[in-house]
């Protein structure tokens, strides 16, 4: 009982089913085998069988019974000190106990579906606002309230809840990307190429001056002229840059520090002038700084420069001052000049910060820092030259958002106003100023405002709409013109409105087989994470989708579409948790090594996502989410994982070797990070995660009276010691023995995922570690007891290591793809897997198993079975 | 149709072509929140006003200098703490607390009432700050859903109060100017143009609850429940329009308090941390708003003069003291004047009185830094007081200084006086411990 979510009461509780009694047989088996224990005077497990009545009406009471036919059912119960019942007593007792449960539950299924009524999350409604006004660099999710979460799931009607907070900031999201998809200008501006030559960007060149805050030449940045220091340019003596043009396609600035505060160089100078779809290219290359003078060589000469050693991985960043970051691509900087062209949406206003992620960041401490990428000849460097941008780029004028507003209707350029301020002098303000935007003429604006809104309702409700529809929203324009607002302005409240409705809104499906359209939307919602397309609603249209081949067909093509990768971001960040990633760090003295590192989380985040995706696109069977024979990895995942060394920052898939303890799910370090706490690792917290998420055996409540243990980073006592008193208590030992094994496997990792062999421990114990970490710090840390990962699954079977327990589990595939099955029809349907489901979960899985439960099958399958095509 | 019922803190400087706001990370940032109820008097039966004022100085406190030896309500008081004897039963000091996993040095202070972890991280983007969290929920009861102040701070493009969606808005760095927004009629046109946004908006709403209506006769009895919460919704925005269109027309209250004079000169630091500090009171006393941060820019800040010191350094320059003794003692004045300022604001609230209660038996006050120590650009054992509010103050907390304890917590003990039902905000793990209201 305890382990069933409280969302299944809620679920259940507005439906009345009569009571009726216990199926013929129960009672008999119940009085043989289980009352002896659960009657009045015993109670065990706070169970009296002789006095607990079968009402399945109420939820609570339908929940206890099917524990009651789980426990028999897995053998469980009756305990194993007591005598077996009859094998074929329990399967007759078994399923009169199921077909009745079955029959209740599908009562109320047949009555009011399986799933609630749902609005669309915040990943599902800034999707449609990018595909219905053609506007892919919407960012609006985190604009919106964080939503409620049902069986892990952000897609479960009964936690989608609204309020009047939720109310107004759709009104100012609607509204925000609706200005942002209209023409910023009422001409088509001319695309521009323009060159940000690094030596005009105040925030490049002002690092090259020493001030009081920063004498320390790793936080300066320095001028170069191909592989020359300048010392005249950095002392001031010689002008930034020359006159001569051929001499300043040659001229750069370099770093020796990735970006961090306080030194952040920015190409300042440009701020995308109005959002959209830009192309930037980046002249730069690695180079190698000079050491400094004896003792202080780790100190870097700025005016001794040279060629590169290696490749720099670069990441581009746009930034909102004050200090919003938001990841735009990555590239090579090698030691010979090249450029890089990145392909992006920019938001209005955003501003492009380039970081040479490897390269270390300075952090003041117990002594001065020390570059730990410095060799007593040098150190690596980066120099950008320039940044060429293109854009904004239109594939079509006016952009398609805004014609779906206003149609061809003419336009013209709103004029900037300054309002008054009451001030003497206006204050100057550094702050980005937007594009004033259009005003869109009319000169019947009724009529024009009736034929639009017609247009755009029909893009952006998921069913047919009728003149009604319309009807409903001409007031607020009517209103709006009323009260003397411009034509556009009442257009815009009118599809602010539209943006907001329930029917935009709320996900409609009705009981029982759904409707095409109904079905569209739960198609692509499930695998773009989107609305549907016009194809999609073609086939709707044409009542053609709910036919099993026509459906089939465009789950394919769903799936063969680059629109699949919102369903793998969107699916894993909520399966396992990937959303995340970021929410604890490293701890800065325990893992120096790893904090501050940038690089390594975001690749570390990336490798999940694109061993899902093949796992997907090749239809590879289920059993790799535990166990493969490859993975993806950059250079740095490569060293971390002590993988063969890759070169480049980008992914690509590895084979690994024979005996490596990666690949698989369970052993990708963003699966090891988001299932520790950056200081230390519990295996009961890892091992119920891996029960529930992976072999879909949700571990029991844990009690509140027992408080967690206390982790301990002095290193006199493992966790697992720790646990040991715990777990020899009889109470806890039945619960535990189920939830922390898997936990105890990956105990061989450490908070970010690294393989270790000893734990590490802070303070007295041992001499630091020698190293220097990415701050420039030297090691704090030292290494301690070391890791026991052996341990005995609940059925007995034993394993050493991490390799030994995949094996194991490896053994039961068709478990691991019914878990991927259950998963994934939460996250497809909003509803949990009941009772009366399990059978379709079984059909489902015995589809898929010509596949060897192929992943694409399963979700194939998942999307034929009435699972998904019925509420 | 920008979200209507927030009110524009300041609608000075902004640019606006037809009247229209034009970008969201703009628009949010000059209208921070609801506004709403007029008050008149409150029956017996409401909920007392309580308020919110969360000041963050980013050079922090000489930490030696701040935190008492001892904890718990016996404790001596620090060399600092004796400065705010007068207020030892109105105030409880912190240690070993902190907001987890915000780091970064000098840019954590945008995270001073967010508590979003990473600021320097790039991936980062800010989360709702506490008097903002606040605003959207109690806005509709003052004038001012909040106020946004800084001090020193360039340009106002920096302060604590950060939107829902992770936009900074800026602040107000001239007491003359929250002055006048407080107390100065504004012009028909703008309050027309307000009135007229709030209206549109009512009839979005109007047009969306017709269908929610409509809609709820086709669904079953469970989906329906969804739907009514959807309309119930719309009519609590709906209310909250209401409220403020009347705010709009009515008259801004009256004080006798002369309009304040700014300093030209961010020498004058101090003087402008007291004009902020007094319109904060005057914004509690005159219950134009229930929430306020002020950002202390010191890290902005140049050599400052004060009472008969000045300073031989910029203020950013000593915190980075290196342990001298001549730039430790200089910091050490600055931070007795934080003190005195600080229970001077404590002494005037305490002088005010409503409802039989003083003003700051009504008022939280947390004062704090992000930076546990300037000079190392530590982001832990966060110095931090907490004063007022109706809290049984007079203690010491003190947590592990190696372990710190999440200072978010407090965010929660304060969202909960507030009459608000949350258990979390960024990454508190439940309410204060040891901190219990009267």
């Amino acid at each position: 009982m305890k382990t069933l979510p409280t969302f299944a009461f809620i679920l259940m509780a507005a439906i009345s089913v009569p009571a009726s009694p216990l199926p013929p047989g129960c009672r008999q088996f119940l009085e043989a085998h289980c009352t002896e224990c659960h009657d009045g005077d015993l109670k065990k497990g706070g169970l009296d069988l002789t006095a607990f009545p079968y009402d399945l009406a109420q939820p609570a009471n339908f929940a206890e019974w099917v524990l009651v036919h789980d426990r028999i059912s897995r053998g469980e119960m009756p305990p194993k000190k007591k005598p077996r019942p009859d094998a074929k007593e329990a399967a007759a007792f078994l399923s009169s106990l199921s077909a009745s449960l079955i029959s209740a539950e599908q009562q109320r299924i047949d009555l009011a579906g399986r799933s609630m009524q749902r609005r669309l999350n915040r990943y599902e409604y800034e999707n449609a606002l990018r595909d219905l006004l053609h506007a892919p660099w919407l960012q609006v999710r985190d604009a919106l309230p964080e939503d409620g979460e049902a069986f892990r799931f952000n897609k479960v009607g009964e936690a989608l809840d609204m309020s009047h907070v939720q109310m107004a900031r759709y009104l100012s999201v609607a509204d925000y990307a609706l200005r942002q998809a209209m023409a910023p200008y009422a001409e088509q501006p001319a695309v521009k190429v323009h060159r940000y030559y690094t030596r005009d960007q105040g925030s490049y060149t002002g690092p090259m001056k020493f001030d009081v805050f920063n004498t320390a030449p790793e936080r300066a940045t320095f001028p170069v002229l191909g592989l020359e220091g300048q010392p005249e340019v950095r002392a001031g003596r010689a002008p930034l840059t020359s006159t001569n043009p051929a001499v300043r396609e040659l001229e750069g600035v370099g770093v020796v520090a990735s970006a961090y505060e306080p030194i952040e160089p920015k190409f300042n100078q440009f701020r995308a002038p109005v959002p959209g779809h830009y192309k930037l290219r980046f002249n730069a290359y690695s180079v190698w700084v000079g050491p400094g003078k004896g003792a202080e060589w780790y100190v870097p000469d700025l005016d001794n420069i040279s060629r590169g050693h290696r490749d720099e991985p670069i990441t581009i960043t746009a930034d909102t001052p004050p200090g919003r970051l938001r990841t735009l691509g990555h590239f090579d900087a090698t030691p010979e000049p090249a450029v890089h062209e990145l392909d992006v949406w920019l938001l209005a206003g955003e501003l492009i910060r380039p970081d040479a992620g490897r390269l270390f960041r300075s952090r003041p401490g117990r002594g001065r820092w020390h570059n730990p990428l410095a060799e007593t000849n040098g150190q690596p460097g980066v120099v950008f030259r320039w940044m060429e941008v293109e854009g904004p780029l239109y594939d079509q004028w006016p952009p398609a958002g805004h014609t779906l507003m206003f149609g061809d209707l003419p336009m013209t350029n709103r004029v900037l106003i300054a309002v008054s301020t009451g001030d003497a002098k206006p204050r100057r303000r550094r702050q980005f100023q937007p594009a004033p935007g259009v005003e869109v003429l009319s000169k019947e604006p009724m009529v024009d405002a009736e034929r639009l809104l017609g247009g755009f309702l029909k893009q952006a409700y998921r069913h047919p709409t009728t003149p009604a529809d319309v009807r409903r929203f001409l007031p607020v324009v009517r209103a709006a013109l009323a009260q003397g607002d411009s034509f556009t302005e009442a257009m815009l409240a009118a599809y602010t409105a539209v943006l907001c409705s329930p029917e935009f809104v709320y996900l409609e499906e009705q009981p029982g087989p759904l409707d095409d359209y109904a079905l569209a939307s739960r198609l692509s919602f499930f695998l773009w994470n989107s609305p549907p397309d016009a194809e999609l609603r073609q086939c709707a249209n044409g009542h053609q989708l709910h036919r099993p081949e026509v459906l089939r067909a465009q789950t394919e093509r769903l799936l063969n579409d680059p629109k699949s990768t919102r369903f793998i971001t969107a699916f894993l960040d909520y399966w396992l948790d990937l959303r995340k990633m970021l929410d604890t760090a490293p701890d800065a003295e325990l893992y120096s090594d790893y904090y501050l590192d940038d690089l390594l989380t975001e690749s570390a985040l990336e490798e999940p996502r694109d061993f899902f995706a093949e796992l997907v696109r090749d239809d590879l069977p289920a059993r790799n989410i535990v166990a493969s024979d490859f993975t993806y990895v950059n250079e740095r995942l490569a060293a971390h994982y002590g993988l063969p060394p890759v070169q480049g920052v980008a992914l690509r898939r590895v084979k690994l070797p024979p005996d490596s303890p990666r690949g698989g799910l369970l052993t990708d370090a963003a699966v090891l990070k988001v299932t520790a706490n950056g200081t230390t690792t519990s295996p009961v917290l890892r091992g119920v995660w891996v029960m529930e998420r992976i072999l879909g055996q949700p571990a029991p409540a844990k009690p509140a009276s027992v408080p967690a243990i206390e982790p301990d980073t002095r290193g006199a006592v493992t966790i697992r010691q720790q646990l040991e008193k715990h777990r020899s208590q009889e109470s806890c030992a039945a619960c535990h023995a189920k939830m922390d094994p898997a936990g105890f496997a990956l105990e061989n990792f450490d908070v970010m995922g690294g393989w270790r062999d000893r734990y590490r421990a802070e303070g007295p114990g041992g001499p630091p570690e020698p190293g220097i970490a990415k701050s420039g710090q030297k090691f704090s840390f030292h290494y301690a007891l070391p890791v026991d990962a052996s341990g005995v699954l609940p059925d007995g079977r034993r394993f050493q290591d991490i390799r030994e327990l995949k094996r194991l589990l490896l053994a039961n595939e068709e478990q691991l793809a019914r878990n991927l099955v259950r998963q994934l029809s939460i996250y497809a349907t909003g509803a949990p897997v009941r009772f009366a489901d399990r059978g379709q979960i079984e059909s489902i899985l015995a589809r898929a198993r010509p596949s060897q439960y192929g992943v694409r099958s399963l979700i194939c399958e998942l999307v034929q079975s009435p699972l998904f095509t019925k509420k | 149709m920008h979200i209507t019922t927030h009110r524009p803190l300041s609608r000075r400087a902004f640019l606006r072509g037809a009247g229209i706001l034009i970008s969201l990370p703009l628009l949010e940032a000059m209208t921070p929140a609801f506004a709403g109820v007029v008050r008149a008097t409150p029956p017996a039966s409401a909920p007392k006003p309580r308020r919110f004022l969360g000041v963050c100085n980013n050079l922090g406190l000489l930490p030696d200098q701040f935190f008492p030896k001892e904890a718990g309500r016996d404790y001596t008081l620090s060399p600092y703490l004796e400065v705010l004897q007068a207020h030892r039963d109105q105030f409880t000091v912190f240690s070993g607390v902190w907001h987890p996993d915000v780091d970064g040095g000098h840019p954590a202070d945008n995270c001073f009432l967010t508590a979003a972890p990473h600021p320097g991280s790039a991936g980062f983007r800010n989360t709702i700050s506490l008097d903002q969290y606040i605003a959207e929920r109690m806005g509709p009861l003052t004038r001012f859903p909040s106020l946004t102040l800084g001090v020193n701070v360039l340009q106002g493009q920096r302060s604590l109060s950060w939107t829902g969606s992770g936009a900074l808005i800026p602040c107000e760095e001239k007491a003359a100017d929250v002055f006048a927004l407080m107390f100065l009629q504004g012009t028909k046109s703008e309050t027309d143009a307000q009135v007229r946004k709030l209206e549109l908006g009512q009839s979005i709403l109007d047009a969306v609850a017709g269908q929610a209506r409509d809609l709820e006769r086709k669904v079953g009895a469970r989906d329906r429940d969804r739907l009514d919460q959807y309309f119930t919704s719309v009519r609590e925005l709906e209310k909250r329009m209401q409220m403020s269109k009347e705010w709009e027309n009515r008259p801004k209250p009256k004080v006798t308090a002369p309009m304040p004079l700014d300093p030209a000169s961010p020498k004058a630091y101090m003087d402008k941390v007291k004009l902020m500090y007094d319109m904060a009171r005057l914004a509690f006393e005159t219950d134009s708003t229930r929430s306020i941060s002020l950002l202390l820019d010191s890290v902005n800040s140049p050599a400052i003069e004060f009472g008969t010191v000045k300073t031989t350094d910029g203020y950013h320059n000593l915190s980075h003291h290196g342990k001298s003794k001549e730039k430790l003692a200089q910091l050490q004045a600055i931070d007795e004047w934080h003190m005195k300022l600080l229970s001077d604001l404590f002494a005037q609230l305490k002088a005010v009185r409503e409802d039989g209660e003083t003003l700051l038996d009504r008022t939280m006050i947390l004062y704090g830094s992000n930076l546990g120590n300037a000079n190392t650009h530590v982001t832990t054992n966060l110095p931090a007081i907490f004063a007022g509010g109706g809290f049984r103050h007079g203690q010491h907390l003190a947590f592990n200084t190696e372990h710190n304890y999440p200072l978010p917590n407090l965010f929660v003990s304060i969202l909960q006086r507030f009459g608000l039902e949350t258990e979390r905000f960024a990454s508190a793990t439940g309410t204060m411990r040891g901190l219990e209201a009267t």
